[in-house]
């Protein structure tokens, strides 16, 4: 193991500073702007009410479907909404319930895996409990996807809070099986075993050594998750599941302009689906920088390149 | 492993699988709020014909004992009525899952092609513009919805060049549909010996079937890409270029290894899409299944749905089972 130790360079015994990662970010542009990205929407966001030329749901009759030129950027809807105004507004809502769906999913998958992981070995009425829990994901896992969250949508009521939770029921499996995975695998290392001969109780031993030691796959696939999540708000919207019109929401201003596109009137659809599609990009290329810097051995090499880099310029 | 004992076992699971899958969902869209009685007889039904409406229906009964009686109707081939459509479920299904399949079948075919071949070079070229535009491209594809993608598709081909027909059905309404025998339009066609009709619907085709491949092929060349990675690093193929094989054999060779996890994907991605081609299908006015059981979830329509949800967990079981047989046919370790 010293052998390895000293051929880390220099750069990586910083690792987890802001020196590191900048250089990460310079010989990896494409992270670079995947963070631009989702900082760039985060803000856009944040300062929507003074960053947006028009209130987002003011309707002037007598500007319908004009093409994007002066005042109106992106031009208006069919009912006279400014285009531009609502996609800066969108995210709010578009990322909102992504984020709480995807963390709420996250934290109670994650929690069941971790449970199901340590217990599964067990014998008795655990283990019996473990393998209910993944039968009931089998069985959920099994439904279409799309469908199953338009029921979830249509069972608990059309609100942002069904949103949410249909987001979180859908993707809960994913998390289920992530951390269960990775739980039966510490479960057998030395260090737990220590802590439990230790006499440490079950649940500190899953909360100080099993939960912390499996976390980088779970932050890895949140990224991910969140971008897809997005996608599946705005595809719940456009069919009409989802966030209803006139909120700003980038999947109802799609819909709502899918009708002009067949005459030639493009601008209300293409745009805010181009903003759609650009922020999923960048959390999908976050989450690939974070399964990159999160392995160990995937960031030894990089920062073995990057010091190579660095004594050759 | 022999073959007949492995998929008898498999069969085994099979039905208890498929009674808890239908029995979640018969919850499920029980649990949606909306009578289905006064749905169907409209705000000024009186009392009584309600209550006529819904002991016909058998909603008088508890869930438990609904369930029941759906379960036997089943078995019996009878998936009941779309109070919608007013037609049998199964009529509707046979004339609606075919189309889906159709479209989903030809994407998927499309996205193969794509995916396969950049896969294969990315892994192969691993530095240089190649390997950097497989990459954006398998994360764009993931990133773009595909509903939008299709309206762009339509903006251009349709709105601009005028080249795809309008966006509204397998086929022009002008055209007789041939006589239905298997349900895919170009089948039928051909059998019926119509060249005008098969050319109009392969038409129609065009755009759904584009949009299909172009967004699945991102995670069909993500798989085929990794996979083969790996195998062209593994011992093998280091062995292999010792001993002087040609680059092409080797890449050929770690492919065919890679095979059986691209075949996973495909699997995969065909019973998410049974149901996941609907927002494709609604901009295309498709008329497809998964349109169907959406239209029953937003309308409180019970035997749509359930006759979808076993439709296609019948499917996917037999897809499943297909690519079991298919790992037998590519992977000689599983003989």
């Amino acid at each position: 193991m010293t052998v390895t130790g000293s051929t880390i360079p220099a750069v990586s015994r910083g690792a987890g500073s802001f020196a590191f990662f900048r250089a990460v970010l310079r010989n990896h542009p494409s992270f670079a702007l995947g963070y631009a990205i989702v900082l760039l929407v985060v803000l856009l966001a944040t300062f929507a009410p003074w960053v947006a030329p028009f209130p987002p749901e003011f309707a002037d009759a007598d500007v319908f479907l004009q093409p994007p030129g002066w005042p109106h950027l992106l031009g208006t809807d069919a009912t006279g909404m400014d285009v531009l105004s609502r996609m800066i507004w969108a995210p709010r809502i578009d990322l909102s319930i992504a984020v709480l769906g995807t963390l709420l999913s996250a934290l109670v998958g994650s929690v069941l895996g971790a449970l199901v992981g340590y217990y599964q070995s067990v014998r008795g009425l655990a283990r019996l409990a473990a393998g209910f829990v993944m039968r009931a994901a089998d069985v959920l896992q099994a439904f279409p996807v799309f469908v199953f969250a338009i029921a979830l949508v249509a069972v608990f009521g059309q609100s942002l809070q069904s949103i949410v939770l249909a987001i979180a029921f859908v993707n809960a499996p994913i998390y289920l099986r992530l951390m269960r995975n990775q739980a039966m695998s510490i479960r057998t290392m030395r260090y737990v075993e220590a802590a439990w001969l230790a006499g440490l109780p079950d649940a500190r031993i899953i909360v100080r050594h099993v939960v912390p030691n499996a976390m980088a796959p779970v932050l890895a696939q949140l990224s991910v998750n969140i971008g897809w999540s997005i996608l599946l708000t705005a595809s719940l919207s456009f069919i009409g599941a989802g966030v209803k019109a006139p909120t700003p929401e980038w999947g109802s201003m799609i819909a709502m302009g899918y009708q002009n596109i067949i005459t030639g009137q493009w601008w209300s659809s293409i745009f805010p689906g181009l903003a759609l599609a650009v922020t999923v990009f960048g959390f999908a290329l976050v989450g690939s920088s974070i399964e990159v810097l999160s392995d160990p051995a995937r960031r030894r090499r990089l920062s073995g390149r990057l010091t190579a880099a660095r004594g050759a310029a | 492993m022999t073959l007949l004992p492995y998929v008898g076992r498999r069969l085994l699971f099979v039905l208890p699988q498929l009674v808890g899958i239908l029995f979640v969902s018969f919850l499920m869209v029980k649990l949606i709020p909306g009578d289905p009685a006064v749905l169907m007889l409209g705000p000024f039904a009186t009392p009584d014909s309600l209550a006529k409406l819904r002991a016909e229906l058998g909603l008088d009964h508890s869930i438990f004992v609904q369930f029941l009686i759906y379960l036997g109707k089943a078995a019996r081939g009878d998936l009941g009525f779309s109070w919608q459509t007013t037609m049998p479920v199964t009529t509707d299904l046979a004339q609606r899952f075919p189309a889906t399949l159709e479209l989903v079948t030809l994407g998927l075919l499309l996205a193969l092609a794509i995916g396969i071949p950049l896969g294969v070079a990315g892994a192969r070229y691993r530095r240089g513009p190649l390997r950097a535009a497989a990459d954006y491209y398998g994360l764009l594809a993931g990133a773009l919805p595909d509903f939008w993608l299709a309206l762009v598709l339509i903006y251009v081909f349709y709105t601009l060049l005028a080249w795809a027909p309008a966006p509204l059905g397998r086929i022009d309404l002008s055209i007789l549909p041939p006589e239905p025998v298997t349900g895919s339009l170009l089948i039928d066609s051909l059998l019926a010996g119509n060249w005008e009709t098969f050319q109009n619907a392969a038409a129609h085709l065009v755009l759904p079937v584009l949009t299909l491949g172009l967004i699945n092929a991102g995670p069909i060349l993500k798989m085929t890409q990794a996979t083969t990675e790996r195998m062209l690093d593994s011992d093998f193929s280091r062995y292999a270029e010792l001993c002087g094989l040609p680059h092409g054999i080797i890449v050929r060779q770690a492919f065919r290894n890679a095979l059986p996890s691209v075949v996973t994907i495909v699997s995969v991605l065909y019973g998410f899409l049974i149901g996941g081609a609907v927002l494709v299908e609604i901009v295309f006015s498709w008329g497809g299944a998964g349109q169907y059981a959406v239209q029953g979830v937003l309308n409180a329509d019970l035997n749509p749905v359930l006759g979808f949800v076993l439709y296609s967990a019948v499917l996917s079981l037999v897809i499943y089972l297909l690519v079991d047989l298919v790992y037998f046919a590519i992977d000689p370790r599983t003989r």
